[in-house]
């Protein structure tokens, strides 16, 4: 301790002995520490976005299916489990939210249009907190209950549809018998989403008008279940999971959607790569400063030893002296990335390219996410390596042999 | 050799160490900058290329809005005849009509929404892929066949294979009711799962007569030679355009904008990371090289005592950063085509790739290729930010005094 | 008491193609408390001699002992704890820490024995008073003269109270007036604390100081002679 007292002041002075080249080296730190930090935080914010939007439509975290209905999502691959049967394992089993939904395709057909979409009979009640529907933001109203005979469709496939609130649209799917089962639904309201292709690709009326209209009782073809946090579904899923038996397949987001579950992954490997090519490109002024350092007080290290101070004193010392420098790069280069995250914090508005994002399933405001993992993992990994990177030229400097370095000129 | 350029690589050599480490950190940015841009050129043009051989192409002639709305009204009036009219005036065959209606397909257990494409049995192979994917059955032949290519998966939906007729129900153009019996002739299989779901192709003629359309289309189909053609093309297609109908021409990036912005958005963010790297390396340089001439001072005062110039001494300094970033871009671009040329050879795949590559309709495994440019282009780049950095330290010598340069220790 | 034993030791460099006999079958005796001179035309062995005792440098062959302690057998670690506890090095320029001041160039040898912050300061500035360095305590060695920065340098050797301090030519960047000073400090320093001192110098002015000196020529001691101190 008191050995690290002498040497880390002897480190510091010698720090700002050649105050210009630790400047232009502290400025190099942080610059890539910033980077790291910063840029990590925006794609994190990204792919957060990309997978908390890809679950609101899912969604959910854990999903409950016919064995086939993922291959095959049509009516003929109804849950074998109705909604008694599903009310009286599930309610009030702690689930931040869970839903039973009626999802098929169907086809929709105002005066002028058809397009294709994807049929959700829902309970609004059950449904708060886990969809992509923003109550807040609908032209017209919500449906109220599983009884609703309105339809609510987006706003984007209102225009296509050339329809609008208090207009009729015509519905239309099939039952388990491959009849067709049609229906005509007033809309109620207009949804707006922040990926248009749920704005065109999703409608939604009352769950049991839906299975009225399809002629299948109280069967449902999926449950929805919302756990605490995306990234540690297993919670939820193991609780599901004992709940059911082997008719019906339980999945997590991630195996439903893969993409996303891959692009999480990808993030995590991405983050470290970053951090690690970053400390690469900075690792060689790091050595030839400390190379430098080293070589123009060979003769004071020189002394030192001749006063007594061990190699191994050296060694720590020219180490304490990278670590500090270190140290202090990263301070720095974390605040820059604090205080350049602060402005854009609310959201980073990039609509300029917002169908682009929207091909990589991301929306067109970015909120950086800066994590506590992410900045540990930059900073801990900088002075890992750093560390390593510092012990050649340590070395170097505790193997001088006193008396030639000393008499170095 | 010049004295000069001797003196500098000379000098460079002082400290063979402190050289090799700057030289390192340009090879390393250098070498990652030209694997990084040859990966990146290959994605994009592969992305185009895979994504506008489905249904794009280069361009399409269509009626103005029908590109935001494609509404079936929104039509190209005797589209075969426009088509034809082309293909002679521009002596290409790589054009064709299109009509698109959106439609409800049944089999005898199934029904699905589905987008279906009346396509010119004797051109469409020419502007689109999905006529050469067709793995079971056949391509149409006649163009007034009631018949049917549907893709893989809406097979397997609907349960129907070659030969099995299929029920469509839609809206003509005129918004009645159309209905016809089609039978399958091919199933197509283009790996792409939202396409092979949901999309069916028939001959343009039955199209025609089933929707109603009177002759018309919606769209007309064309190639260029190469992308860098598309902008000549399409101002000679808009030249041959008939007077009477009020038809317009959206190249590939109006058709599909999420495809030029996702590369927008990949390049930007790459160009962080780029710059990032370019400037870690400036400032390895400038502290290189600040410190070569901080230690330096005193022979420098002997010099300019002698009569030189602080300008000269200047040149001399920017002349052996030259030389050092000269080495490094040379070492970095053989390093960065050799590393970009095992993977042309081996391919380059990563965890989760996949998945991402699915999305931007590329393969699991790419074979990046390098090029003269995107050999040259990074390190060009670096190479210039070194000698940019190098001028802090140059214009610091005008700041020499003589007297106290050479007092100095 | 013996203080420093040498015997028989030889130390041979090789510059360019010629063998330089640095220390010759030397052997030498110094007694606790002496004041030595070792004096030589430079290349005559006298520093390669002194760094023979202090462990900077390992002959060839011989015995090397301080005190009881012999010093040719030591390890690096062992080597660097002698000179910490037992000597006292002056060289003859560069011999201060440069981002160190004054005192604490001085606290440093103690600073890494492990003395109490309040001991060190007390003992550092009675040292430097000693020496005649009061006021300028705070002083980085670049703010301070040659004649300054080796007083520094004496009271540093000095100031954790070593039986042994070897100097270097610590009067070759002074000039006489400072010289004399300097020297008039370490026969002082002598007196009061009985520390034995080696001083290796080709400055002539030196001798006169001294009790006994040793002249030394081409690694071999060619004139030993004891003479009282003007």
């Amino acid at each position: 301790m008191r050995m690290l007292s002498v040497l880390s002041r002897l480190a510091w002075r010698y720090l700002w002995r050649n105050h210009r080249r630790t400047i232009v080296m502290l400025g190099a730190i942080s610059i890539g520490a910033w980077a790291m930090i910063f840029m990590t935080a925006l794609t994190r914010g990204m792919v957060d976005q990309m997978i908390l939007d890809g679950i609101s439509a899912l969604p959910g975290h854990v999903q409950v299916h016919h064995p086939d209905y993922l291959d095959d999502p049509s009516i003929n691959n109804l849950l074998p489990l109705d909604d008694e049967e599903l009310e009286r394992r599930f309610a009030g089993a702690g689930f931040v939210a869970w839903s039973s939904r009626v999802k098929v395709p169907a086809v929709i057909t105002s005066e002028r249009e058809s397009r294709g979409v994807t049929l959700l009979g829902i309970d609004p009640a059950a449904e708060r907190g886990l969809t992509f529907i923003d109550e807040e933001n609908i032209d017209g109203r919500f449906l109220e209950g599983p009884d609703d005979k309105g339809i609510v469709i987006g706003a984007k496939l209102a225009r296509t549809l050339e329809t609008e609130v208090g207009k009729r649209v015509v519905l239309m799917s099939q039952d388990p018998d491959n009849d067709i089962a049609d229906r005509g639904f007033r809309i109620i309201g207009l949804f707006h989403a922040s990926m248009p292709d749920h704005e065109d690709g999703y409608v939604f009326v009352g769950k049991r008008v839906a299975q009225n209209m399809l002629r299948i009782g109280g069967a449902t073809t999926e449950v929805v279940f919302l756990g605490d946090d995306y990234r540690n579904v297993e919670p939820t899923y193991e609780q599901v999971l004992a709940a059911v038996d082997g008719s019906v397949s339980v999945k997590r987001w991630n195996e439903v959607a893969t993409y996303l579950g891959s692009m999480l992954e990808v993030m995590d490997g991405f983050v470290v790569i970053w951090v690690i090519v970053i400390f690469l490109a900075l690792s060689f002024g790091l050595v030839n400063t400390l190379v430098m350092a080293v070589f123009e007080r060979v003769r004071e290290i020189g002394l030192m030893m001749a006063l007594g101070m061990k190699p191994s004193a050296i060694l720590g010392q020219i180490i304490l002296e990278s670590m500090l420098l270190l140290i202090v790069g990263l301070a720095i280069g974390d605040l820059l990335a604090w205080a350049s995250i602060q402005p854009i914090k609310d959201g980073l508005d990039i609509s300029i390219v917002a169908e682009g994002m929207e091909m990589m399933g991301a929306s067109s405001i970015l909120y950086p996410k800066l994590l506590l993992q992410d900045v540990v993992l930059a900073n801990v990994v900088v002075l890992i390596l750093g560390f390593l990177a510092s012990l050649s030229p340590a070395w170097r400097a505790s193997r001088y042999e006193p008396v030639e370095a000393i008499t170095k000129v | 050799m010049n004295i000069v350029l001797r003196l500098a690589w000379r000098n460079l050599w002082r400290h063979s160490r402190r050289t090799w480490l700057t030289i390192g950190a340009m090879v390393f940015s250098n070498t990652l900058l030209v694997f990084m841009i040859s990966l990146q050129f290959g994605m994009y043009a592969l992305m185009v290329d895979n994504t506008l051989k489905v249904f794009t192409g280069h361009m399409q002639v269509q009626a103005p809005g029908y590109n935001d709305d494609q509404k079936m009204r929104q039509v190209v009036p005797d589209v075969a005849g426009l088509a034809a009219s082309l293909r002679e005036s521009l002596g290409s065959d790589e054009i064709a009509a299109r009509g698109w209606a959106f439609g409800l397909a049944s089999s005898a257990e199934r029904s699905y929404g589905i987008g279906i494409y009346g396509v010119e049995p004797d051109f469409e192979p020419r502007v689109s892929s999905i006529p050469g994917l067709v793995t079971e059955g056949r391509f149409f032949t006649d163009t007034n066949d009631p018949a049917i290519v549907v893709g893989a998966v809406l097979a397997r939906n609907l349960r129907a294979t070659i030969g099995d007729e299929i029920t469509l129900l839609g809206t003509g153009v005129d918004g009645s009711f159309a209905a016809a019996v089609v039978t399958i002739v091919g199933i197509f299989d283009s790996s792409v799962v939202d396409l092979d779901r949901s999309i069916a192709l028939m001959p343009l003629g039955a199209f025609q007569d089933v929707f109603f359309m009177n002759g018309a289309g919606h769209q007309v189909v064309l190639f260029a030679d190469s992308l860098s053609a598309v902008g000549t093309l399409r101002r000679e297609v808009e030249g041959l355009l008939p007077d009477g109908d009020d038809l317009v021409v959206h190249d590939w990036d109006a058709l599909q904008p999420g495809l030029k912005q996702a590369i927008q958005a990949d390049i930007s963010s790459a160009f962080f990371m780029y710059a990032i790297l370019v400037i870690l390396v400036a400032f390895s340089v400038l502290n290189t090289q600040l410190m070569s001439v901080l230690e330096r001072t005193r022979e420098f005062g002997i010099v300019m005592a002698l009569g030189l110039r602080a300008g000269r001494l200047g040149r001399l300094v920017m002349l052996e950063t030259a030389l050092m970033g000269f080495i490094g871009l040379i070492l970095g671009a053989i390093g960065g085509a050799l590393v970009t040329s095992w993977f042309t050879a081996n391919g380059l795949s990563f965890p989760g790739m996949q998945e991402m590559a699915a999305q931007f309709n590329l393969p699991a495994r790419v074979y990046p290729s390098v090029s003269f440019l995107s050999a040259l282009l990074g390190p060009l780049v670096v190479f210039l930010f070194t000698l940019l950095a190098a001028a802090y330290p140059a214009l610091r010598l005008h700041k020499v005094r003589i007297v106290d340069a050479m007092r100095t220790n | 008491m013996t203080a420093v034993r040498c015997v028989d030791l030889c130390k041979t460099y090789r510059q360019g193609d010629e063998d330089i006999k640095a220390l010759d079958h030397l052997s030498i005796e110094i007694d606790s408390g002496d004041f030595v001179c070792l004096m030589s035309p430079s290349g005559g062995g006298k520093t390669t001699l002194l760094n023979a005792i202090g462990g900077l440098d390992l002959p060839d062959s011989g015995e090397v002992w301080v005190g009881d302690q012999r010093v040719d057998r030591m390890s690096k670690g062992e080597l660097a704890d002698l000179r910490l506890a037992n000597i006292g090095f002056v060289f003859q320029a560069y011999n201060l820490i440069p981002v160190l001041t004054a005192q604490e160039n001085v606290e440093f040898v103690m600073q890494v024995q492990g003395v109490p912050s309040a001991e060190r300061r007390s003992k550092s500035l009675a040292i430097l008073e000693e020496v005649g360095l009061e006021g300028l305590e705070s002083r980085r060695p670049a703010e301070m003269s040659g004649g300054q920065q080796q007083r520094v340098a004496v009271a540093r050797a000095i100031v954790s109270r070593p039986e042994l301090v070897l100097a270097d030519e610590p009067t070759a960047n002074l000039d006489s007036r400072t010289s004399a000073e300097l020297m008039e400090l370490f026969v002082a320093l002598n007196e009061h604390h009985n520390t034995t001192f080696v001083i290796a110098t080709h400055d002539q002015s030196v001798m006169k100081y001294t009790r006994r000196l040793v002249r030394m020529r081409d690694g071999r001691i060619v004139e030993d002679i004891a003479q009282h101190a003007a």
